[in-house]
């Protein structure tokens, strides 16, 4: 897949040039891209003069970062306790086994990424699902469906 | 610096004020395992093992654990370095290690001086030697090449090169290597070459004796770093010993020559 | 236009205070998490174009404020009406014509939209009747959901700034230090330590800069007081910040926001913009010599950030991993300096100590443990929401009197505190006071604010496992008892919940959390087995109902149960064979459906949307 990088340095720009912009940056980047391509990453390396490894590292360790391309659609499942005793755990595993991933992963057409979040915040309606920072609360484990609309029919098949 | 005294399994020990509680036990000879720790890189506290039990009379018999490693003495200090406590915590930890290390040699030989010669957990199926002290990062920071990192968190988490591909600031001087303490990290060398991390390096070779000194790359970073001419390095520290015994001979033998006249 | 001197800011207030007089009547529409997860934005948007359509005389549109969260998220989307103090719930954009119409230009209420009290049945007109209210003390929570979150002169209107002035210009840094030691103020994010002491000892450090740093990271699961004020009431952080700068002698200061709340981000953003266009931050501030500015620092979805060691260390860009904190931060902090790190409701609380005085908000609570405490009470309790007490309140208050006891009145199991750090306190300890002593003697922690309730349905294995698996998932991996350590604690508690387990097992994972607790580098693990230590020292029978039964007696672990459809409830609808993902139901139209047991997946998935209430789990 083909990516527009000359938007990269406007991007790296609006932030001091040193170490404590990386985070940042980075967030601005996936933001862009909807993901961490590696070019971004020697790219910021550069810019911000923090050597590339320390930067591979930050893309590692922080959840918020991921460094293959994702789907049109990301679901959220928060897996706080509120949620997780309200049935998170289920409807997450429903997630999964209509669009055939796991959480993490996207599914092959790049419809769709499944993915797990700490707490949001939003408690009382739990179990939230935010799908692309759409808030959805209390989620059943049947809203799966809809929210899966649009899946490759055989993929659901395939996991059985 | 200021001196005060401490106790330690009893007995008064002199210790410089602010000194790493850990370089002191070890001067006192005492026997504390460590990992994680060496000379070479700053202390990190990563894998407890020298972890000790410390007191104070204020503190009206509670106790703390700390890392000594990482713990700054003061005087009124007491200090037990092998109490019930202790063994127990370094045997659980070296318990833990072994369950995720149980085919690597150096954790098998210090589980089994705390007496565990079997881990009481799952033996992870595919173990490997990286026991996560971070002494090769740690070094590489420390040498300026800042090459290799964690990768990852938690249970996850791994040392390894820049998206898993050969590092680009490496320059294959191999401190990292040196420093692993279970020879995790291996290296390949033939003839004029060398690999390290999938980075393929050729050597400077001396242009007296034809033998492989280092990398071109640890050449060109020192002479650009060091202000040393990069010519230097084309010659080996054996034959640069060989010349200055023979410079050091002539001089010898000038000063002979004038003597004598 | 910049506010140059106290008195300028008093004359603002008081013009400010006038026009809202002039406003008559003013509808607040709950923006808090809860309400904007249900709609609150539409709900806006309605409001909005009717009275545009509708013209009503005497009603502007900046009546319409958009607040912080009230508190009774149970009961959102939330609007209400002052200065009456009407309060509707559950409101949908269909029910706006009619508020209009009877609330806003007439002086009716919409009986439908009242909330009925839970014994009685009877309705509440105002808020000021309500028990959930009633019995709060909003003091970090006060300007929530009574003004509009977006603006900077909605907070000066009801006094805000005023503190910051009163320290610029008639107070000393040491003065401030002594009125915050003197309130007694405990830092609310957890660990309790005293804040007036945080701040004496950055302000007396001779190494420079120093920093003031506030941690947004609010992780604990369950938890969302911090989210609520910088999202609701950005400014009081702000304005708490900056009197510490001015005692800590600080110029620079961050706020470390979550990566989970982008709104926060937006909200805090906004109010830092606003107050530097009115030179409260920034250079000079309010006409004196005392220069201070705030950035925000986004986290990227890491729960050790919260840590303050490994938050500086994400301020710094740098991957979150503690350290070993036998040199504290204040001292050695954010890039090695000074720096005071306390959390959003801490600073929350400044501007009304030294508006009030220190001794004010020590007169409340309890000696150890002064002043109130926010809290997120969550979980199987019938009025969840966001509240406010004094520090001493018990739990049972809490959770019978202002929570409204438990959800369809099922019996108490368990309300677990304190976050991942803390522990599930049973029954028989709900008359304990909480503050910061008391639940931890008792093998839990009050923690950040979180309260979840949980009844004969939760099970606690469940709970110890889920806790310790969101550990697992977040330790940064740096020392071996915490990344090893609660890794195999893990493993463990998920063989008790499948029916694999042993009672040797139980032995090795109470010796092993013992030096897990004693081993680790920092809080995430010290505290990391606490969900198994005090579920296994209250609960210990339900665990073993697990290892020697395998059974799971609340019907959850799903190794030891099984759905199935009671035929003589079943009138063969076919909803449930349409809600399985993983076709483990047969059955045609009309005949009794079963479910493939080798199949099911126990998501419950057909429980949900049967109507006859023919599935059963056992």
């Amino acid at each position: 897949m083909k990516h527009d990088f000359s938007r990269l340095p406007d991007i790296i720009g609006r932030y001091p040039a040193e170490p404590g912009s990386l985070i940042a940056v980075l967030q601005d980047i996936q933001k862009e891209y909807n993901f961490l391509p590696c070019e971004a990453l020697t790219a910021a390396a550069q810019a911000l003069h923090v050597p590339l490894s320390k930067v591979f590292s930050v893309s590692t360790f922080y959840n918020a970062f991921c460094l293959t391309p994702r789907g049109d659609k990301i679901i959220r499942v928060c897996m706080g306790t509120t949620c997780h005793i309200r049935g998170a755990k289920q409807l997450l595993e429903q997630l999964e086994t209509r669009l055939g991933i796991k959480a993490g992963q996207t599914t092959r057409d790049m419809k769709f990424t499944i993915e797990v979040v700490n707490c949001v915040g939003a408690c009382a309606m739990a179990p939230v699902v935010i799908i692309n920072d759409e808030y959805h609360g209390d989620c059943k484990v049947s809203d799966a469906r809809r929210f899966t609309i649009g899946a490759k029919k055989d993929r659901k098949e395939a996991a059985e | 610096m200021a001196t005060v005294t401490i106790q330690v399994n009893g007995r008064a020990v002199r210790a410089e004020k602010g000194e790493m509680l850990l370089a002191v036990l070890r001067r006192e000879k005492i026997d504390i395992p460590a990992t994680c720790n060496h000379e070479a890189v700053e202390a990190f506290g990563a894998c407890r093992l020298c972890t000790v039990e410390i007191t104070r009379d204020e503190w009206k018999g509670w106790k703390n654990y700390v890392t000594s490693c990482l713990y700054p003495v003061e005087a009124g200090l007491i200090v037990r370095t092998h109490s019930d406590t202790v063994i127990e915590l370094r045997r659980t930890l070296l318990d833990l290690q072994l369950a995720r290390h149980p085919r690597t040699p150096l954790i098998q030989q210090m589980a089994a001086e705390y007496g565990v010669l079997k881990t009481s957990y799952e033996e992870a199926p595919d173990g490997d030697d990286c026991i996560l002290c971070a002494l090769c990062t740690r070094v590489c920071d420390a040498m300026g090449f800042r090459a290799i990192s964690t990768v990852g968190r938690g249970h996850g988490k791994r040392v390894a090169p820049p998206l898993d591909q050969p590092p680009p600031d490496c320059v294959g001087c191999l401190a990292c290597a040196q420093i692993c303490p279970t020879g995790f990290i291996t290296y390949k060398e033939f003839g004029a070459g060398r690999e390290i991390w999938g980075k393929q390096f050729q050597m400077v070779t001396c242009t007296r004796c034809g033998a492989p000194t280092i990398t071109r790359e640890f050449a060109d970073n020192l002479a650009a770093r060091r202000e040393i001419p990069r010519e230097y390095f084309d010659v080996c520290d054996a034959c640069h010993r060989a010349e200055l015994a023979g410079t050091m001979g002539r001089i010898a033998q000038w000063n002979r020559e004038e003597a004598a006249r | 236009m910049k506010i140059t001197s106290p008195a300028q800011l008093s004359r603002l207030q008081t013009d400010l205070a006038a026009q809202d007089k002039k406003l008559g009547k003013k509808v607040m529409i709950c923006c808090g998490p809860g309400c904007l997860a249900n709609g609150a934005t539409k709900l806006v948007q309605a409001f909005r174009s009717e009275l545009e359509k509708k013209r009503i005389r005497d009603f502007r549109v900046e009546a319409l404020k958009e607040t912080g969260c009230h508190g009774f998220c149970e009961k959102g989307p939330l609007v209400v009406i002052e200065p009456q103090g009407t309060f509707y719930t559950r409101v949908t954009p269909a029910d706006v014509p009619e508020i209009i119409e009877q609330s806003i230009r007439g002086n009716q209420t919409v009986e439908r939209l009242l909330y009925r009290d839970q014994a009685t049945g009877e309705p509440k007109t105002t808020y000021h009747e309500i028990d959930f209210y009633r019995k709060q003390t909003r003091i970090a929570l006060r300007n929530l959901g009574k003004i509009d979150q977006y603006s900077i002169d909605e907070y000066i209107r009801v006094g805000g700034y005023q503190a910051l002035a009163k320290v610029l210009t008639t107070m000393t840094p040491d003065q401030v230090i002594t009125e915050v030691k003197a309130s007694g103020l405990r830092g609310r994010g957890g660990a309790g330590f005293h804040t007036g002491r945080k701040w004496e000892s950055c302000a007396t450090a001779d190494d420079w800069p120093h920093y003031v740093v506030c941690n947004g990271d609010e992780g604990d699961p369950g938890a969302f007081m911090d989210r609520s004020i910088m999202e609701g009431d950005p400014h009081s952080v702000l304005e708490g910040m900056i009197i510490c700068a001015f005692a800590v002698k600080s110029k620079d200061g961050y706020i470390y926001v979550r990566e989970e709340y982008p709104l926060a981000v937006q909200n805090l953003q906004r109010a830092i913009t606003q107050a530097r266009a009115y030179g409260l931050l920034g250079e000079g501030i309010l006409g004196t010599e005392f220069s201070f500015d705030i950035k925000i620092s986004r986290g990227a979805g890491a729960f050790v950030c919260g840590e303050s060691s490994a938050l500086m260390k994400s301020v710094a860009g740098e991957v979150g991993e503690p350290r070993a904190k036998y040199v504290r931060s204040v001292l050695k902090g954010l890039y090695d300096k000074p720096t005071v790190l306390n959390n959003v409701e801490s600073y929350a609380n400044i501007p009304v100590i030294i508006a009030k005085g220190g001794a004010w908000l020590a007169a409340i609570g309890t000696p150890k443990s002064t002043g109130t405490k926010a809290f997120s009470l969550v979980g199987k309790v019938r009025n969840t929401g966001l509240i406010e007490v004094p520090m001493g309140t018990t739990l049972r208050e809490i959770i019978y009197g202002i929570g409204g006891g438990i959800l369809h009145d099922r019996p108490f199991k368990a309300v677990q505190t304190g976050g991942p750090s803390g522990g599930c306190l049973p029954a028989d300890k709900l008359d304990l006071p909480v503050d910061f002593d008391t639940l931890t003697d008792a093998y839990s922690m009050m923690g950040s604010g979180g309260m979840i309730v949980m009844d004969e349905r939760t099970c606690v294995v469940d709970v110890a496992k889920y806790f310790l698996h969101f550990l697992v998932e977040e330790s940064c991996g740096k020392c071996t008892p915490c990344r090893e350590g609660l890794f195999q604690l893990h493993e463990l508690a998920n063989r008790i919940s499948d029916g694999r387990g042993t009672e040797a097992d139980l032995a090795l994972m109470e010796k092993l959390s013992e030096n897990i607790i004693i081993g680790s580098l920092c809080g995430l693990g010290k505290s990391g087995p606490n969900p198994f230590v005090s579920t296994i020292r209250y609960f210990r029978e339900e665990y073993l109902a697990h290892i020697r039964d395998h059974k799971c007696p609340a019907g959850v672990c799903t190794a030891l149960i099984r759905y199935d459809i009671v035929a003589e409830k079943c009138d063969g609808c076919m909803a449930c064979i349409h809600a399985c993902a993983v076709n483990a139901i047969t059955g045609r139209k009309g005949k009794v459906h079963v479910i493939n047991q080798d199949i099911c997946t126990k998501c419950g998935a057909c429980m949900a949307v049967c109507r006859r209430d023919a599935v059963e789990v056992a």
